[in-house]
Formats: structure tokens, C-alpha cells, sequence
């Protein structure tokens, strides 16, 4: 069956170019006020480095997604995967955005530079000021030690490698998987299998050094071995909820309408269980392993995050996280169907915002050293930083989707009829 | 091609252009075998006479295992002053050993349960003998920690272990891992038994109905009882397939938590190089590492000795290697972390215990266990050396011996150096450990020489249902 439909006149097979174009100057519009929100907060909030952390959040988020959606790639080359050929198409248009996550992460970077370097990451500024008069950073021991590795230069050059990682993986994925759509030639299916087989380690490491540096230096004192394995679980379940709202998109406008069955939903489904299951194994494992040794120097972190209603988040992200995707995906139903996969969608896409904020920005504190409430932060900038980059971001996919010329599947896929016909 | 009518029904433009690459799938079953060359082929292995060569290994396997024995007698009959451990390595082969042979033992049911629930069809030819090797492994696994405690019989009365009611109100420590440990290995063996043995039914009928029209009636009546009436009707199938996938399902989370709490073991202490937050995944992937080094040491000898290579193909080994390769490179990762965080973590006690496993007095572990564990996998990147059988084979060695250096290097350095610096030690097992601990390879040897003589070392209906005539949209049956 190597054409499925063939009785099926040909038709021209570009979607919707003006519709497309549309949309995509409404996210970039949106993505413009929310970035200019940003701005205006600077200078209105009072408190930059509130502003600056909801940046981070933010730009932290789109960049889960698309490592997520990177990853998934990878992944789907390097098992030679079937059923997943005709929605791995959506992600490498979602690869589009590193190049403005790498654009948007600059004024990030350039906060070395300003003032005192620690708008955001206090080790950037030597004569930060410690807590309790403990000094500054510069006289702090635990500083001393690490210095070689948290330093500007390693900072701005380990984000440079990454997003340079990120860039090159997903335009030679792309640039493989588009041009198979034109000539057919299987060079490009092995083309993208060497790269997920280097791809996948480079992407790991990656990944991990990108949550360590952004996320995890923000209270330096702080250490887990199992940080960068957090990070993967949410980059997946991310990047699943975001497919899900691109193939329900996809779906209702009718493009996709006799192209997903039941099964490839319930893959999906399956996939984001799984993951629900992952990322509960090792936030528990990370958190029990430290709760169980008890060692002040190690639970501070979690400590602070038992603060005020720090706590009420940590519970919703017990709650929200693990046990209410858990439970709504167990059901067949649910997991197989897109009406059932989008609420439940909707709501990891959210709470892993949650658990992003709850890694972040509890690195405000106040002058006893207490975390700002999350309630008390103005979190009108995190919605603006995520409402900014994430229209950057749905611009860039939806700009790739209908200027670069790829197919709205990989038509000529050596899998796309197993695809297409996929069933359990 | 019902799918293809489906698709015309309400088919998107799009669908006109479908013109895929030519990349065929690999074959699962070469030579295009049929379904009765598949059962004469794998139930021809136990209907045949006992070869010469099964008697030489099964002697040698049994005369090895005979050292376990003996050690263990010794050891019941003497105390536990009779292993090398002393202040301050109090835990050492025996831990040591028990964690490796779990570890084996956790990647066999891994394999299967998972490699089932995501319906990876290559499975078939390596699943039983991967279940098989489970069962053994924990059976090996579960000598030491019984043994341990010297008089075995605290490890086996109710009371000891498994909680019991008793006058005075003594209860086990539920708040220690190693409590968890024995709840989760036996809760873990016992599935594992079930799983291999509701995957075993439709073939032990096979056997039964081969030898009852052989006219072997003993043994006809032996599979035939554990077959418990199966007779292949739809519902059978049906409810057997329903069954299987339930205790896929069940597996799965189990072999997660058991390596878990195993390494939780370790990690719940303050012993530095122990408690270290990646533990839990990285215990798994080494499991699941050593599972298939165990695998792959196992049928290769297996594929060459029956001349399995149309069921176990190259297709398969490269699978089995990439997964290998995979997996070694997971724990190359959490080597790399825990070193880097015990750095950046800048706890001195922590920092030591690393720069002492890479330098100090058991360098030489350490650096056997990364050569084995992370650059021998390294090697499978290279598809000639896939290719080479045998080449593969010694370097599944390599990884099964990183794997046991693991666990001496993660137990006994730490043990070794821990914070008193007055309490340092060095560990030298004595012979009576080195005996034990060799002879359970005879133990896991003659079990497994039993199971291949007298069960099916493959699946025959999984096998046949991969072969294009088990397909029913194969272009063999495309017209029927």
C-alpha cells in the first residue's frame, strides 16, 4: 500500500498559507505586547529582579518544550518508530523556535553585565550580599569551591553550546526530514538516525547543564544528582501536551481529520502516563532521598519551599503533577480519544509552569531569608514572560508550518503508510 | 486493507501524495521459516536425546555450584567470621554479589514486561530465556542476604524477616530499606514465576500433545498437568493474552521498584559516595545494562550450539547491543554526575570518597568498572563489530564483570573510607567468600541447563505470530 488513497484526486497539499499567516501574526503580536509587558515591568515593578526571575520562567518553559519536543524526535528515529511518523512532523516545526529562545535567552545573559551581574543568579555578583551576614559571595566558601564552574564566562559559554546544540540537532533533523518530502531518498531516514544516535547523549548533556546553570544555580548552595533527570521528565511531558493542542488544532481545522485514529491518540496518551509515572519516580526519589538523610545542607532547599504558601504550591504539584493525570489516564477512554487527552493536557501544561515557578522563583527572598510568598510576587510578569516567549515561540512553529515548504506529514517516509494505518 | 478504506472515507488531500521510502523492516524470523519449522525447531531441542555436551556442562555447572554449598555449610557451621568482612566493611561480597545477581535478575522480567507493553516484537526471541535467567538470578540473589546473618534460621522464621506476632512485641525496622527489600524481592519473585509460567501454558500443551502422540505418556502427562487444559480456543487466548499483558503490566512498576529499594539501600545512609539522589534511575538502567550483558552471554552460545540463527538474528543482536549500548551510557551519565556533584557539592567527606574511588587504594576497581561499564558498550556503535558474534560475546562478558565491580566499587570503597579516618580499612575477601560467591554461577548454570532441556527456550506462538504468515495484513494473506 504504498499510496494509500489513491483514488483520492491530488490536491494542492499546502495548508492554509493566509489562515496560517494570520494566526501566526496573532501569536507574534501577542508575543510582542507580552515581551513589552516584560519591559514595562522593569521599570514600573520596583522589584527587577522579580521581573527578571519571571523571565526566566518563562523562557525556562518554551525551552522545556522544545528540548521535550527535540528529544521526542530523537527518540522517535533511533527506535526506527511507525506509529509516530505522522505527528513527529508538528515537532520538527516546533524546533523552529530554539533559534528565538536562543535570541529571546540574550537579555537573560546580559543581566552579567548589568549593574551588579546578580539581577538574576546571585553568584554572578561577587559582592553579593549573603543572608545573615554571612559576607558576600565572593568570601563564601561554598562559592570558593565552585567558582570554576559558576562563573560568567562558563555561564555564557555553556548557554551559548546549548542553544548552539539545540540549533544544530534541529536543523539537521529538519533539513533530513523535509527534503525526504521532495526526493523520497531513504539517505535522510539514515541521515536522522546518526543524528539521534549522537543526538540523544548530546542532548542529555545539554539538558541537564541547562537546568543546572539556569534553575539549580539559583540557590547555589544547593546540590542533586538527580536535577537534570527532573528537567527530562518535564521537557517530555511538556512537549506531549503541546502536541496533543497541536494535533486537537490540527484535528478540528481539518487538516489531520482521517489522518489520527484512535491508536495514535492512545500512544500519546500511553506515552504522557508514562511520563506522568517517570517524573513521580524520580521528584519522589529526589525528594524522599533527601527528607530520609536529613542533612541541613541538602534540605534547606525543600525547607524553603515549606514556606508560607510555598507549601500550598508543593502540594499542588504533589497533587496536580502526579495523582490527577494518574488517575484521569487510566482510563482508556480518556487517554485514547483527543477530547479526553485535552483537559487533561491543558492541566500539564499548566502545573509544569507551577512546578518551573516552584524551582525557581523561591530564590526570591526576603531580608530574613524567607522565600517571597508566591501570592505576594506580582505574577502578572510570569504570565507576560510566558504569554511574550510563548507567542515567539507559536509564531516560529506556525511560520515554519506554513512558509517552509514541508508536507503536512512526511509523505515520503519509509513508515508513513505503518503510520497511517497504525492500529493496536 | 480495511485501514486503506477507512482513509478513503474521509481522506485529506494529502494522502494522494503517500509514497514511501523504500526501508524494509528488519525480519524477526529469517528465511522465511514456517510455522511447523518453528515448533520441530524448538520443541526438537527438549524431544532429543540429552547431548553430550549438556552432560559436560551440566557436571561442570554442577560441581561449581558445589562450592556454594560447601561455603555455605562451612559458613552455618562456623559463623560469619569465616567471610573477610571486619570494621569498618561490614557489608561486602555479600551485598555485593546480592545486588548483582538481582540486578540480573530485575532485567530479565525488565526485558519482557516492558519490552511487551511497548510491543516491540523483536522480544520473542529472547524473552523466555530472559525470563528464565530472572527466576535463577534471584534464586542466586537471594543466598546472601539470607546467608548473611550466619544462623540462617533469623533469616527464615517468621519473625525475623517476615513480621510475625510474637510475645514480645519485637517488630522488624519497617522504617529500613532492607525491610523493604525482603517484601519487595519475594513479592517481585513471585510475579516473575507467574509471568514466566502464563507465558509458558500454550507451549507446555505443545509438548504435552508432541509426547502423548510420541506415546510418552509420563511425560505427556507432566506438561499436561502444568499446562492446566489448554487447549488453544479463542477464549483461551483470549483470556491468556489478557492475562499477560496484566502481569506485564504488574511487572513493570515492580522491577522498577525493587532495584529501587535497593538502591535505597545505600542511598537513604549518610556513608558518602551512598547517598546521592540519582541512585534509584541509575540502578535501574545499570540493571537493565547488566540484563542484557547476561542475555546476550547466554544466547549466543545458545543461537550457536542449535543453530537458532533464523530466530535469533543479527536483527536481534544489534537490538540487544544498541539497548547495551544505551543503557552503559545512562550509567556512564550517573557516574559522570555523582562525580561532578560530589565536586560541585562541595562536601569534603563526599569529594573524597570520589577522588578515593578513582585514585585511592581501589583504583583498580574503579577503572575496571568504567572500562567494562562505560567504554566496552562503546564499542557496539560499530556495526562490524555487531556483526562479529563472538566479539560480541566476550564484550557481554566485560559488561556482566563491570557490572559486579559496581557494587564492590559503590560498597566496599565508601565502607573503606568513611569519615573516621582511625576506622579505615581494606577489604580482601576470603577463600570461603571467592568460593561462595563462583560457585553460585554453577547454581545459576544448572538451573539454566534445566530449563533448557525441559521447557521451550522461545515462545513458539509469540515467534510464529512475527512471521509474515502470523500477519494477517502481510502480502501473503493480503488476498485472502
Amino acid at each position: 500500500m504504498s499510496a494509500p488513497a489513491a483514488n483520492i484526486p491530488a490536491a494542492n497539499a499546502t495548508h492554509l498559507p493566509a489562515a496560517s499567516a494570520t494566526r501566526a501574526n496573532c501569536a507574534l503580536y501577542a508575543g510582542i505586547a507580552g515581551l513589552a509587558a516584560t519591559v514595562i515591568g522593569l521599570a514600573v515593578s520596583g522589584n527587577v529582579h522579580a521581573v527578571a526571575m519571571s523571565y526566566l520562567v518563562g523562557i525556562s518553559y518554551w525551552t522545556t518544550i522544545a528540548i521535550g519536543m527535540l528529544m521526542l524526535v530523537l527518540i522517535h528515529h533511533i527506535f526506527d518508530a511507525g506509529w509516530s511518523v505522522v505527528i513527529r512532523r508538528q515537532f520538527e516545526h516546533g524546533l523552529a523556535a530554539f533559534k528565538w529562545l536562543f535570541v529571546l535567552f540574550l537579555p537573560l545573559v546580559a543581566t552579567a553585565f548589568i549593574g551588579g551581574g546578580d539581577t538574576v543568579w546571585p553568584w554572578m555578583n561577587p559582592a553579593h550580599e549573603l543572608l545573615h551576614g554571612h559576607g558576600t559571595v565572593a568570601t563564601d566558601i561554598l562559592y570558593q569551591k565552585k567558582g570554576a564552574f559558576l562563573n560568567v564566562p562558563m555561564f555564557v559559554g555553556a548557554t551559548l553550546v546549548f542553544f548552539a546544540v539545540w540549533i544544530w540537532l534541529s536543523a539537521r533533523l529538519r533539513k533530513a526530514s523535509f527534503a525526504q518530502d521532495t526526493d523520497g531518498s531513504a539517505k535522510w531516514t539514515t541521515m536522522n538516525r546518526k543524528t539521534a544516535a549522537f543526538g540523544i547523549p548530546m542532548n542529555a548533556l545539554a539538558l541537564t547543564f541547562a537546568a543546572i546553570f539556569w534553575m539549580k544555580s539559583l540557590e547555589y548552595h544547593w546540590f542533586s544528582t538527580m536535577f537534570g533527570v527532573w528537567y527530562f521528565a518535564n521537557c517530555i511531558r511538556a512537549a506531549l501536551a503541546f502536541g496533543v493542542f497541536i494535533m486537537v488544532w490540527l484535528t478540528a481545522r481539518g487538516d489531520y481529520r482521517g489522518i489520527l485514529n484512535k491508536n495514535h491518540w492512545h500512544c500519546i496518551g500511553t506515552l504522557g502516563h508514562a511520563f506522568v509515572i517517570f517524573w513521580a519516580y524520580v521528584t519522589f526519589s529526589q525528594y524522599f532521598l533527601i527528607w530520609n538523610a536529613n542533612v541541613p545542607e541538602e534540605t534547606f532547599w525543600y525547607n524553603l519551599r515549606e514556606h508560607g504558601d510555598w507549601y500550598y504550591i508543593g502540594m499542588l504539584i504533589l497533587f496536580g503533577h502526579f495523582f490527577v493525570p494518574f488517575l484521569y489516564l487510566l482510563s482508556f477512554r480518556r487517554k485514547s480519544t483527543a477530547s479526553g487527552l485535552l483537559p487533561i493536557s491543558i492541566w500539564i501544561a499548566g502545573i509544569i509552569l507551577v512546578d518551573l515557578c516552584y524551582n525557581i522563583l523561591p530564590a526570591l527572598k526576603d531580608a530574613h531569608g524567607d522565600p517571597l510568598p508566591f501570592f505576594s510576587l506580582n505574577l502578572l510578569w510570569v504570565a507576560a514572560s510566558v504569554i511574550g516567549v510563548g507567542g515567539i515561540c507559536v509564531w516560529a512553529y506556525l511560520r515554519s508550518f506554513a512558509t517552509s515548504g514541508a508536507k503536512l506529514i512526511p509523505v515520503r517516509d519509509p513508515r508513513i503508510t505503518e503510520s497511517l494505518t497504525y492500529h493496536e | 486493507m480495511s485501514h486503506a478504506a477507512e482513509h478513503t472515507a474521509e481522506a485529506p488531500a494529502i494522502l494522494a501524495e503517500v509514497k514511501p521510502a523504500i526501508v524494509p523492516r528488519a525480519v524477526l524470523v529469517a528465511h522465511g521459516r514456517s510455522f511447523s519449522w518453528i515448533t520441530e525447531k524448538i520443541c526438537g531441542i527438549i524431544e532429543e536425546k540429552t547431548p553430550r555436551w549438556w552432560w559436560i556442562c551440566f557436571a561442570v555447572a554442577g560441581f561449581v555450584a558445589s562450592w556454594t554449598v560447601m561455603g555455605l555449610t562451612y559458613l552455618v557451621a562456623t559463623g560469619v567470621g569465616v567471610w573477610g568482612h571486619h570494621n569498618p566493611i561490614n557489608w561486602a561480597w555479600d551485598i555485593v554479589n546480592f545486588v548483582f545477581w538481582i540486578g540480573i535478575g530485575h532485567a530479565g522480567t525488565l526485558i519482557s514486561a516492558i519490552l511487551c507493553l511497548l510491543r516491540q516484537k523483536w522480544r520473542t526471541s529472547i524473552n523466555r530465556a530472559a525470563e528464565a535467567m530472572t527466576i535463577f538470578a534471584v534464586v542466586c540473589a537471594a543466598i546472601f542476604p539470607v546467608f548473611h546473618v550466619g544462623r540462617i534460621w533469623f533469616a527464615v522464621l517468621p519473625g525475623w524477616l517476615f513480621p510475625f506476632p510474637n510475645g514480645n512485641d519485637i517488630w522488624q525496622n519497617f522504617r529500613s530499606p532492607l525491610e523493604w527489600d525482603v517484601f519487595a524481592v519475594s513479592t517481585y519473585g513471585t510475579v516473575s514465576v507467574l509471568f514466566w509460567y502464563v507465558g509458558l501454558i500454550p507451549d507446555l500443551a505443545i509438548l504435552r500433545d508432541r509426547f502423548y502422540a510420541a506415546g510418552n505418556k509420563f511425560r505427556s502427562s507432566l506438561y499436561g498437568l502444568f499446562a492446566m487444559g489448554w487447549r488453544g480456543s479463542n477464549r483461551h487466548w483470549s483470556n491468556y493474552e489478557m492475562a499477560y499483558m496484566i502481569l506485564a503490566g504488574i511487572s513493570t512498576p515492580l522491577v522498577l521498584s525493587v532495584h529501587t529499594i535497593v538502591s535505597f539501600d545505600f542511598a537513604v545512609s549518610l556513608i558518602p559516595g551512598w547517598h546521592t539522589t540519582i541512585f534509584p534511575p541509575y540502578f535501574v538502567a545499570g540493571a537493565i545494562f547488566s540484563g542484557f550483558g547476561m542475555v546476550l552471554t547466554l544466547m549466543l552460545p545458545l543461537r550457536a550450539v542449535y543453530k537458532l540463527e533464523d530466530l535469533i538474528t543479527q536483527y536481534h543482536i544489534d537490538c540487544m547491543c544498541k539497548i547495551t549500548l544505551a543503557t552503559g551510557t545512562m550509567v556512564g551519565y550517573a557516574y559522570a554526575m555523582e562525580f561532578f556533584i560530589a565536586w560541585y557539592g562541595s562536601n569534603p567527606n563526599e569529594g573524597f570518597a570520589f577522588i578515593n574511588r578513582g585514585f585511592g587504594h581501589y583504583a583498580w576497581a574503579y577503572w575496571i568498572m568504567v572500562t567494562c561499564n562505560v567504554i566496552t558498550p562503546q564499542f557496539f556503535w560499530f556495526k562490524k563489530i555487531r556483526q562479529n558474534t563472538a566479539l560480541v560475546w566476550i564484550l557481554s562478558i566485560f559488561v556482566n564483570v563491570g557490572m559486579w565491580f559496581e557494587r564492590f566499587v559503590i560498597i566496599v570503597t565508601s565502607l573503606a573510607r568513611d569519615f573516621l579516618p582511625s576506622s579505615w580499612g581494606y577489604y580482601s575477601p576470603s577463600i570461603v567468600e571467592i568460593f561462595t560467591f563462583f560457585g553460585t554461577f554453577g547454581v545459576f548454570s544448572v538451573l539454566f541447563l534445566l530449563f533448557i532441556r525441559f521447557l521451550p527456550i522461545m515462545p513458539m506462538a509469540e515467534l510464529k505470530a512475527v512471521t509474515p504468515e502470523g500477519d494477517p495484513h502481510s502480502g501473503a494473506n493480503a488476498h485472502h
